[in-house]
């Protein structure tokens, strides 16, 4: 176990170097440097500026530049806000997109697994098919419009909840989370389902009804642990998407976020800000991706066997 | 021998032929399945004909009307230019539709291939080629588009690329899988040792074995594309105007939808639908060409 653990933390490295070293040269490349918009800028400032953040300098050299103080955590400066550093910026933004992810992923399995339970349980009912439908809806509709209606319909019309910012008003954090966390609740409800039918239709789960135990015991007891393994497994890649969705909430409702940072960043053509955030993105869902895999293992017997006799 | 080969070949047809026709009898029952390719053909032949059927032209402004509710003129109401909110939306069809089915065809191409020649060489080739698919699912892919639509400046052509570049990972994993199940079967083999060479067995033989879970898995990528196109048009990073997608329509309706809230209901409604006919219509045929699968 520990053995897996440290090997697929060694497939990561490359990879996230890879991110990192693929994102350095297509920011370097991008056409006209980052001052080049600000006409008003004499052209001594520009040299002064370039010297400051070494843009003079050969192209390896801040390559090997930025990537040493990577490793030490440090983004280097933004270009837009000279006044902070881009390790700064994300500090700033970072705890509230958590924040959201985290409450978008509890509203998604508190909604989801229930559903997708008591759907897999009661199959071909209309306690099957009310819930699958709504989640199909709840699948089909963007985050981008869900998150409007739902602000103008509770926020502006019914005027229950407030329609922006985080944390400053009670229940300002109600609207975003649902908003973020409805598409994972709809492919829990589905993908939970789905496990939970599996694992139902097994010899011990029918050695289980003839030994008499109560539905909700086979259901908690014996089912849940074999139906769940597919919603871990897709929590993981999950959050790459949440992270994404994240990007349209934030704007929606005026959360200050990294997401709305990073758009922000992306229209101001604030390259080390973009270059940072992404590989700070990436960084997260690679180590998020880790831990599924490790959970998944840890859950599921069969696959901890295998390692072990593979070695 | 040569008879025995035409027996062969007879019988494999007929039963091919009849699991096709089963698996449209099969699609034929399922409802939403067939509400969405419905609604699919309806929209196609819409956003073809759109130059010619659209109530008004596409630059048609009308500023003394101004943002007006839906009526018997403007049957999806007016933006605040005045111009007809039914025509905005046939001509965003057109370009949400073409992201959509272009976008796809770029994944379709490099995942098939990909899959296919990893499956079908398999070893040191299938380990490498796949040990690359597993480092690129890692990556932040809506990120690295909106990285680079920043450095390249957003266009159609990059729009395309970048999709389809994205989204073919998926693909090739189906396809490698069905290739590895195939590859064992001794029509394969047969073709092996009658000398054809690679890339024919890979394009006669193993591609269109694998074409079931293909079509499947295509149909469902088109909706996740077109929504990955308006997710990126909606923060404006997107279809740059005077053209417009869904995505930036609802966008535009989003920064109104106080004051007009149909700007942002009937864009919002068109891309919810078709998003909804595309997976209807790829589980149903998912669930009518291999009925062995379970819904997830």
């Amino acid at each position: 176990m520990l053995l897996f653990i440290i090997k697929r933390i060694l497939q990561a490295i490359p990879v996230l170097l890879l991110v990192a070293t693929a994102t350095f040269f297509m920011v370097r490349a991008a056409p006209g440097g980052p001052f080049d918009k600000d006409r008003s800028i004499p052209p001594e400032v520009i040299t002064q500026l370039n010297k400051r953040y070494h843009l003079d300098d050969p192209l390896w050299k801040q390559y090997v530049d930025y990537m040493g103080n990577l490793l030490q955590g440090d983004f280097g400066p933004s270009f837009k806000y000279a006044s902070h550093s881009v390790t700064e910026l994300i500090a700033a933004g970072f705890p509230a997109t958590l924040e959201l992810s985290l409450y978008a992923i509890l509203f998604a399995l508190l909604v989801g697994l229930p559903a997708g339970m008591l759907a897999a349980v009661k199959w071909n009912t209309s306690l099957d098919y009310v819930p699958m439908s709504v989640a199909m809806i709840g699948i089909c509709m963007p985050t981008f419009v869900l998150g409007p209606i739902l602000l103008l319909v509770f926020g502006i019309w019914f005027g229950w909840l407030p329609v922006a910012g985080w944390g400053q008003v009670p229940g300002d954090k109600i609207l975003p989370s649902i908003t973020l966390g409805s598409v994972y609740a709809a492919y829990i409800a589905r993908i939970s389902r789905g496990g939970m039918l599996e694992v139902l239709s097994q010899d011990y789960i029918r050695t289980a009804k003839a030994k008499g135990l109560s539905t909700a015991r086979i259901v908690f007891v014996h089912a849940l642990r074999g139906g769940i393994t597919p919603v871990i497994s897709f929590l993981g890649p999950a959050l790459a998407g949440l992270l994404a969705g994240s990007f349209v909430v934030e704007s929606i409702f005026n959360i200050p976020g990294l997401g709305r940072f990073y758009v922000t960043a992306a229209f101001n053509r604030d390259y080390t800000m973009i270059l940072g955030c992404t590989i700070f993105f990436a960084f997260l869902i690679i180590l998020f991706n880790l831990l599924a895999d490790i959970i998944q293992v840890w859950l599921n017997p069969k696959l901890r066997q295998e390692l072990e006799a593979r070695g | 021998m040569s008879e025995i080969v035409h027996i062969a070949e007879l019988t494999n047809l007929e039963k091919g032929r009849s699991l096709t026709q089963d698996a449209f009898l099969r699609l034929r029952k399922n409802k939403m399945a067939m509400f969405g390719l419905y609604f699919l053909l309806f929209l196609i032949l819409v956003a073809l004909l759109t130059p010619w059927i659209a109530p008004y032209s596409y630059e048609e402004q009308n500023l003394e009307l101004g943002a007006s509710p839906p009526s018997a003129r403007h049957w999806m109401g007016t933006d605040i230019l005045g111009r007809d909110q039914l025509t905005r939306i046939m001509y965003g069809s057109r370009i949400s539709l073409m992201v959509g089915f272009i976008a796809t065809a770029v994944a379709l191409t490099i995942g098939v291939l990909w899959g296919a020649i990893a499956g079908f060489f398999g070893g040191r080739t299938d380990a490498i080629m796949m040990r690359i698919v597993d480092a690129l699912y890692a990556l932040p892919f809506t990120i690295f588009i909106i990285l680079l639509t920043v450095v390249f400046g957003s266009s159609m052509l990059l729009l395309f690329l970048a999709i389809g570049a994205v989204e073919w990972l998926t693909m090739a994993r189906i396809v490698r899988g069905q290739v590895l199940s195939i590859k064992k079967q001794e029509f394969i083999e047969a073709a092996i040792s009658m000398g054809l060479p690679p890339s024919r067995i890979i394009a006669h033989h193993l591609i269109p074995n694998v074409l079931g879970p293909v079509i499947v898995y295509t149909t469902l990528t088109i909706p996740s594309v077109i929504l990955l196109e308006s997710f990126l048009s909606f923060l404006g990073l997107g279809i740059q105007p005077p053209a417009s997608s869904w995505g930036s329509l609802i966008s535009g309706g989003v920064e109104v939808m106080e004051e007009y809230p149909w700007l942002l209901a009937f864009p919002g409604v068109v891309l919810t639908i078709t998003l909804f006919s595309l997976n209807f219509l790829g589980d149903g045929l998912r669930d009518a060409l291999d009925p062995k699968s379970s819904r997830d």
